[in-house]
Order: C-alpha cells, then structure tokens, then sequence
C-alpha cells in the first residue's frame, strides 16, 4: 500500500511536470505557434496525465483528460485547423485539469467542469449522439465501450451516403479511392483474455495502416447471452480488409506487440472478388450489431455506477467529424496517427527518460551539500596547517593540496548543479494566475515572461512561488487599469506585466513590472498618516512614501476585494524574502507604472568570498559583490558636510564607509585597503578595510536558525581555524551605517 | 574537553513525586541550574565571533562541529559585568526551545537530584535577574537559583530589543 501511496506522489509529480510542459505548448499555440510539435507534446502530456490518472482511478481526472485528449488530438490530424482552435478554452481546460490533479492529490471531491466539457466536445463537431458513458469502469470495459462507439458510428453511417470514418479517432475511409496494391484480408480471432492484457482492439487494428484499411468489419457471434456474459472476457472476431503494398511479413510483425500468432492471419484475397468481397463483409455489419450494440449499452448502463453516469467521458467517442460528401475524395489520410503509435511513442520517451534521470530526495542531496560543505572547511584548515611546514616539505604538500581544492571545488560545482533549477518551474505558474485575475478583474492584460532558464537552488525556487504570486496580483489589482481607464490614459487597453528572472551580484533578480498606474503616493501616505504609521508633521520623500507599501496593514484599494485589499499582501512578501537573505524594493512612477525587484541569494549552501580583516575581526564578502580593491593611500576621499565620506571612482561620486567602524570591529583599527562593492541596485561603494587576507570558498552557514538576523551580514561561515566569519551583505550593512545610532523605523529601511 | 551527558531526554515534565535532575554551575559566588535535560553538552572556553551591535550579554557566534551557536555571557546577563573568559571557564550547550545556544559560565558543579516539591517560586528579585530566575532550591549550604533560559536568551535573537540597547 505504501509503495502504491510512493508511486502515487510520484505521478502527481509528474503531473506537474506534465501540466507545465501542456500550459507551456499551449501557450505558444495561442500566441501563433504553427509548430506541429507543440501540439505533438500538448496531446502526449495530457495523454500522460489521463494514462497515470486511470492507473490509480482519478475518476473525474480522466474523464475530463480524455474528452480534453480527444478534442486536441483533432488538432493533431488536422481536422480542426490550427489557425481555427480555442486555444483560450484549452488553457482554460488545462488549468482545470490542473485542478483535477490538485483535487485527486488532496483527496477532495472534484469540481465537475460541465462546461468546458462540453465547449470541448464542441471542437470538431462532436456528434450530438456521442453516447454518454461511465468512465471508472475496468479496462475491458472502456475497451468495449470504445469499440461500441465504434461499430454504433459504422452502422449509423448510411453506407451508400458518406465516407464516415466515425470510430473513435481512426479516420478510415470507406469509400477509398482506388489504390495501388493488392486485397489483404486480416482476420483477428484474439484469445478471450485480450482485454485483460490491457490490449484493445482498437490498438491491434490501429497497427495497420490508417490509409490502407478498406473495411473493418466485427463479428459477434461468439458473444454469450447477456447473462452469462463476463465483460472482461473479448468475444469479438474482426475481420480487415486492407488494400496494401505490404508484404504479409510486416503485416504480420505491426500485430508483434499485441497479439499472439495465432490470433490473426493474414490472407491475400484474389483481385478479381474484391468488389464482392467489401460489400459481402460490408453487409453483414449493418445487420448483427444492431441489436448487439444495444445489450453492449444495456450492459454498460447496468455496470457504471449510477453517479458516474453523468459524467460524459472516457469512452464517449470523441467527436466523430461530420463526413464528407460521397464524391469527395476521401480526407487527406496524411497525418499518420493511429493511436498505437503515439503510445509507442510515448513509452520509448518514458524509457528514455527513466535512462537519463533519477529522482532523488533534495535530503540526500543536502547531506551531500552538507558533507562537501565541511570538506571544503577541513580543506581550508589543511592549508592553513600546511603554511607553518618547513619550505621543502610545504612544496610538495602544497602542490598535493592544490589538486585537493581543485577537486573540492569541482565536485561542490556538480552537486550544486543538481540542485539548481531553472526558475521555469514557478514562472509557468504565473500564466494561469493571470488569465483566472485577468477574468476575475475585467482587465486585459498580457504577461511577459523573460529570463526563465535562470538557474538557482531548489530551496530558493520553492520559496518564490508565493511571493512572486502576491507580487503579480498586487500588480493586477493595484497597479493595472481597466481598458477603459487606460484608453482614457492613452494607453493601450492591453496591460503588460513583465516578469523578469536574471543573474546579477551574485544573486538572483526577479522583478515584476507593470504599466499601470503607479503607486497613489497621496493616498497611500493619507492611510499610513490616519494609521499612526507616519507622524502627521513627518515629511517623507517621494521614494520612501512608495516604500510604505511593504508596511503592514495598509492597503490602498478602495474595495476590499477577493484578489487583494486586505492590507497583508506586501509586507507578507517583504518577511518571506527577507527570511530567505533576500530584499525587496519597489520603484514607481505615477502614471507610468510599477516596479517591484526581488533579489535572492542564488543558494543558501556555497559562496566565494574574500576574506577581510578589519580590527581583530575577519569577515568575508561574497566575491560577486566585489568590483575592485584598491589602496587607500592612492585614493584621495573628500568629506561632506554630514560627515559622509566619499571617494571618485570611475568618474563617480561614491559614498564610502568604513566597514569596522560600521560593524563595531574590536581592536585597533588601521584601513589600508578600499574594497568597492555593487549594491543591488547597480550603485557602487567604497568600504574601507584593514586588509584582504585571501579568497576561497566558503560555506554558508545560518546565523538565523540559533540565534537571529544579524544587521550588515547575511549568514555565517567558518574559516580553515575553525572559527566563525561572519559574511557581509553590502545593502544590509549600508542600512545599518545609514541608521548610524537613530533608530528608524523599521517599516522604512527595508528597501534599501 | 567535552562532557556528553548521557541523560539527555530527561525532562522536568515528571509526576509530583519525582524528581527534577539538575545541573549547577557557578557564576562568581552564586550557583544557578537548569534540568539535565535541556543540556546537550560542556565544553571548554572558546573563541567568539563578536557580533555587530549585539546585546551586551551576547559574547558571539561559535562553531559547534558546523554547526554555529551565539554565546551569551550569564554574568553579564545577571548584571555582574563581563566574564575574562579563559580556559578553565565553560560553556554549557542547552537547547531552548529549537535553539542551540552556548551559556558561559565559570564552572559546572555538580548534578543533583531534587524532589519537584523542593522547588520554591523565585522571589521578587530586585538586581538584574529578575524575570530570568525560574525557582529557588535549597541544598545543605547553598542556594540554586533555577534559570528560565528561554528568558536569558531572548534578547539575544530579537533584533529590535538589541538595538535598542545598543543604541
């Protein structure tokens, strides 16, 4: 039961995946994509999706993936244009049957979609009579209603009138122009057990070639009295006629995976009787399974459990296209896609897959991250220990010690790569959450998403899904105008929000930018006035009014609504990130829009870092904030007013600050050295140190997890002594020397 | 240098009659304990890393095998001054609430076993300890004050109450 429960979470994992992968697809599709492929893999995933969800009976998960699978597989054989599809409608389906999964992982009931099933069953005009079926019933039971669907289509269509290739999604025209090759009778006679291989008919006779296949005739003579009649046995005979090149031998190897030898054989009918022979097979079709398909729907009605009966699904024959006139030529049989093969094809990708991957719990991978970790700490103490060795043996143990860290080095690197994750993963989240709000809000609004092959570790990536959904909201709700208000505005009553992902200082930038309205500055200052958070004389500067939108309990939309309004939206979004070492800002500017930036740490394990001395005390700075280092003697510094240093640099006024004196170093100090850093912003600063004692590796260690946040440093790490640095965060230790000794308050200086 | 103390799951949720195990330490002339079980292990003196703007009592971080705990200096905390930590003094590793966190102290005494009922409530104290005291117990010659730790180092992780106090 257990291992049940393990590959359960597994497909529900996938599922995930797979629900990405078909958002994605679609998404192109929508946006003018013409690429065959993307329709390929929108139909495998759901294909997927309803394969694994049959496996462990999501009931109401297949039934909506199958109708959902039939209508794009019209897209695949081209019978519905690519130019003519609802992709809106499939995004809407794709969510839904994101729900579905959602609803099957938790255990809750899950929401009937009738709608879009039946705007689904619409794509390709669906047959009104498509008969309503159960959809949790055994395999054999699905296999048979297939087939019911079929032989009803077959006897429905007036032979004389229509080439209706009716059964399920097999296009076959009955009326087939005459072809070159000769007549090739097949005749199936499967073992009672074919349904319980797991094995349709409707597979078996897929292997054939769609074009080639004259007649499909079944035989039901061999089917029992109805009470005697055990539904998961095959009773039925088929008989094809194909007019084909083929020689028998491949004939005979397309039935190598389903059948048995001497399930079939195959028979070469003499030229001359094949009129004869289609219309004396033809004929007979008409009559037996009349009567028969109407016990096979008794029986079905009388096995499908009473509440799934509503459900129009699983084997309700997906929209036969309506047939074309009699002198037509038969459809353009081109597009090879009898459902045999996609299956193939999907089973060698899984095999694939199953090759080059392995899923492994992120556990393992942190006590692997955790054990390089202290590697790279004993590393760093052996070349300390190696530094007082008389010089001759120093040489040879310090070449020995090199390779060591190069090792060391490498080997952080690939366990690092396995835990670092394109952003994707949240970002394709965020195309449903603005087409649901877009909805909701009666706005229109396209979302650009950049920067989405981004790498960073997979803890940082867990931890951005809510924030960056509150931050699209926030937007949509709050920054974004109706259409009517930006036509007014001349603005293009499409809103953009742009999403952006990016490297930068060694850290990981999101930002969310809309063009919207921008920040109400004199609304939003009124609220933090009437709630005591700004004193009534207190005059703030316009970027800092902004910044009280990450207070707490302000919000300044005028309705509280479902989206956001209540005031907990931003200032939640500041604690998460900043307990993730992150920080937060925003820019605006009225009329023209809103900008939010997230920057994180690319991994909570590893960083490099130049290890400084200032005082008695070390500390390291990541290397990516480091520009340059230069000496402070060469560098003339000018002093403001304030008492604020500055220095040129590169033809800039750069603000300098001297790091023992903003940390509280103990011991003498005597700065030598000028270390300027980029904030995260992209300005620059000069921080003045005692001396840089090296540069290496370091291990981030928490400082939060048994003791608290620490101002002006990020996290802790420990050096090849064994005692503890702690690492700088340049913008933290910039707020905490712009605070100096005031105390400001704290809803202000977080944006820094 | 290290102690482990193997009785490390006892806690002071007993019954009435049983006893609370605890263990003393001296600060100066005065004794304090807390229960066994809240002590993962003693260890010798060590260097700090100071932090920045930290509360007086918070001596620094430390590396406990990877893993990095604050210190904090129970004279200073009692109000008796800074400890001149050498290498005869002595951290006691305690685990408070899902923390880890390091108590210098001058010495480790000893583990006694006291009845529940022996330990009386913490007078109005009028010197620095108030509110970090958690009961009094009396043995033949001497008097332990049973520390509320959680109380001790509460300061320590909170970032406004130090700022406050160092500015």
């Amino acid at each position: 039961m257990d291992a049940l429960a393990e590959l359960k979470q597994t497909f529900f994992q996938e599922c995930e995946e797979l629900l990405g992968a078909l958002e994605q697809k679609l998404q192109a599709l929508d946006e003018g994509s013409r690429d065959s492929e993307d329709v390929n893999a929108a139909f495998r995933a759901i294909h997927s999706i309803k394969g694994g969800a049959g496996a462990f009976g999501c009931t109401e998960l297949v039934a909506f993936a199958h109708v959902f699978e039939a209508s794009l597989d019209h897209l695949r054989s081209g019978r519905v244009a690519l130019e003519d599809a609802p992709f809106s409608l499939f995004l809407r389906c794709s969510d839904a049957v994101s729900d579905l999964v959602a609803a099957a992982r938790n255990d809750e009931p899950a929401q009937a979609r009738p709608d879009l099933l039946a705007a689904l069953e619409k794509v390709g005009q669906a047959k009104p009579e498509a008969p309503a079926a159960v959809s949790d019933e055994p395999p054999g039971i699905a296999a048979l209603g297939n087939l019911l669907a079929m032989v009803e289509a077959k006897t429905a269509a007036p032979a004389a009138s229509a080439a209706d290739d009716g059964w399920d999604d097999e296009p076959v025209a009955a009326v087939a122009a005459p072809r070159p090759g000769r007549d090739v009778c097949v005749r199936i006679s499967p073992e009672s057990d074919l349904f319980r291989r797991v094995i349709e008919p409707r597979v078996v006779i897929g292997s054939l070639p769609a074009e080639e296949i004259v007649s499909v005739t079944c035989d039901m003579s061999q089917v029992p009295a109805l009470e005697a009649l055990d539904v998961t046995d095959c009773h039925m005979r088929f008989n094809v006629m194909l007019r084909t090149e083929l020689p028998v031998e491949e004939i005979v190897a397309k039935f190598d995976f389903t059948l048995a030898n001497e399930e079939f054989e195959v028979e070469i009918m003499p030229a001359a009787a094949n009129d004869d022979v289609v219309e004396e097979t033809a004929a007979p079709v008409s009559e037996v399974p009349q009567n028969v398909a109407a016990d096979l729907s008794a029986i079905l009605a009388r096995l499908g459990p009473a509440p799934a009966a509503a459900a129009p699904a699983e084997v309700a024959p997906p929209q036969a296209p309506v047939a074309v006139a009699a002198s037509a030529p038969p459809p353009p049989a081109a597009p090879p896609r009898p459902s045999a093969k996609p299956a193939a094809n999907d089973a060698a990708a899984a095999r694939q897959r199953q090759a080059v991957s392995v899923r492994v719990d992120l556990d393992r991978i942190d006590r692997l991250m955790n054990l390089v970790g202290e590697i790279v700490i004993t590393q760093s103490m052996l070349v300390e220990c190696v530094r007082s060795l008389p010089y001759d043996v120093y040489a040879k143990t310090a070449e020995g010690i090199l390779t060591l860290s190069r090792q060391t080095r490498e080997l952080q690197d690939h366990v690092m790569a396995v835990r670092a994750q394109p952003v994707k993963a949240v970002f394709q989240r965020m195309p449903r959450l603005v087409r649901e709000l877009a909805q909701t809000l009666g706005k229109e609004v396209k979302l650009v998403l950049e920067g989405e092959n981004t790498e960073v570790d997979k803890t940082i990536i867990e931890e951005l899904a809510d924030p960056l959904t509150h931050m699209i909201r926030n937007s949509m709700d709050h920054g974004l105008e109706t259409p009517d208000e930006r036509i007014a505005a001349g603005k293009h009553p499409e809103g953009t929000i742009k999403l952006i992902a990016e490297h930068r200082a060694g850290r990981i930038v999101i930002s969310v930018t809309d063009d919207g309205r921008g920040i109400g500055r004199d609304k939003l200052l009124a609220k933090a006035r009437s709630r005591g958070l700004v004193g009534p004389d207190e005059k703030l500067a316009p970027e800092e009014i902004d910044q009280l939108i990450f207070a707490a309990g302000l919000s300044t939309a005028e309705a509280v609504s479902d989206i956001s309004g209540r005031g907990v939206g931003m200032d939640v979004v500041r604690r998460n990130v900043e307990s993730l070492g992150g920080r937060i800002s925003v820019d605006s500017e009225p009329g023209r829009g809103c900008k939010f930036t997230l920057a994180l740490p690319l991994t909570l394990a590893v960083l490099e870092g130049m290890v400084i001395r200032c005082g008695d005390d070390r500390y390291v700075i990541p290397i990516a904030s480091v520009i340059e280092t230069q000496h402070l003697a060469n560098t003339p510094i000018e002093h403001l007013t304030f008492g604020q240093e500055v220095l040129r640099w590169r033809g800039e006024v750069t603000p300098l600050y001297r790091l023992g004196a903003v940390m509280g170093s103990s011991g003498t100090r005597d700065e030598n050295i000028i270390i300027i850093a980029e904030t995260e912003r992209g300005g620059n600063v000069g921080i003045a140190v005692d001396e840089i004692v090296g540069q290496q590796q370091v291990v981030v260690k928490s400082l939060e997890a048994n003791y608290g946040t620490v101002n002006g440093a990020s996290a802790a790490t420990i050096l090849g002594d064994g005692l503890v640095a702690l690492i700088l965060d340049v913008d933290s230790m910039l707020r905490l020397a712009a605070a100096g000794g005031r105390q400001t308050a704290p809803e202000l200086k977080l944006a820094g | 240098m290290t102690l482990q103390l193997g009785e490390k799951h006892f806690t002071s949720a007993q019954p009435e009659s049983a006893a609370r195990r605890i263990v003393t330490f001296r600060v100066g002339d005065r004794t304090f304990g807390i229960d066994v079980g809240m002590v993962r292990e003693i260890k010798g003196w060590q260097a700090t890393t100071p932090l920045p703007h930290a509360a007086p009592h918070v001596r620094g971080v430390l590396n406990l095998r990877g893993v990095i705990l604050a210190v904090y200096d129970l004279r200073t905390a009692i109000g008796l001054g800074v400890t001149d930590a050498t290498a005869t003094h002595v951290i006691v590793v305690v685990d408070v609430e899902d923390k880890t966190a390091g108590l210098l102290v001058d010495s480790v005494s000893d583990i006694v076993d006291v009845p529940v009922s022996a330990v009386r409530p913490a007078p109005d104290l009028e010197r620095d300890e108030h509110g970090l005291i958690e009961g009094l117990v009396l043995l033949e010659n001497d008097i332990v004050a049973l520390l509320d730790l959680a109380a001790v180092i509460k300061d320590g992780g909170d970032v406004t109450a130090r700022q406050a106090r160092a500015n």
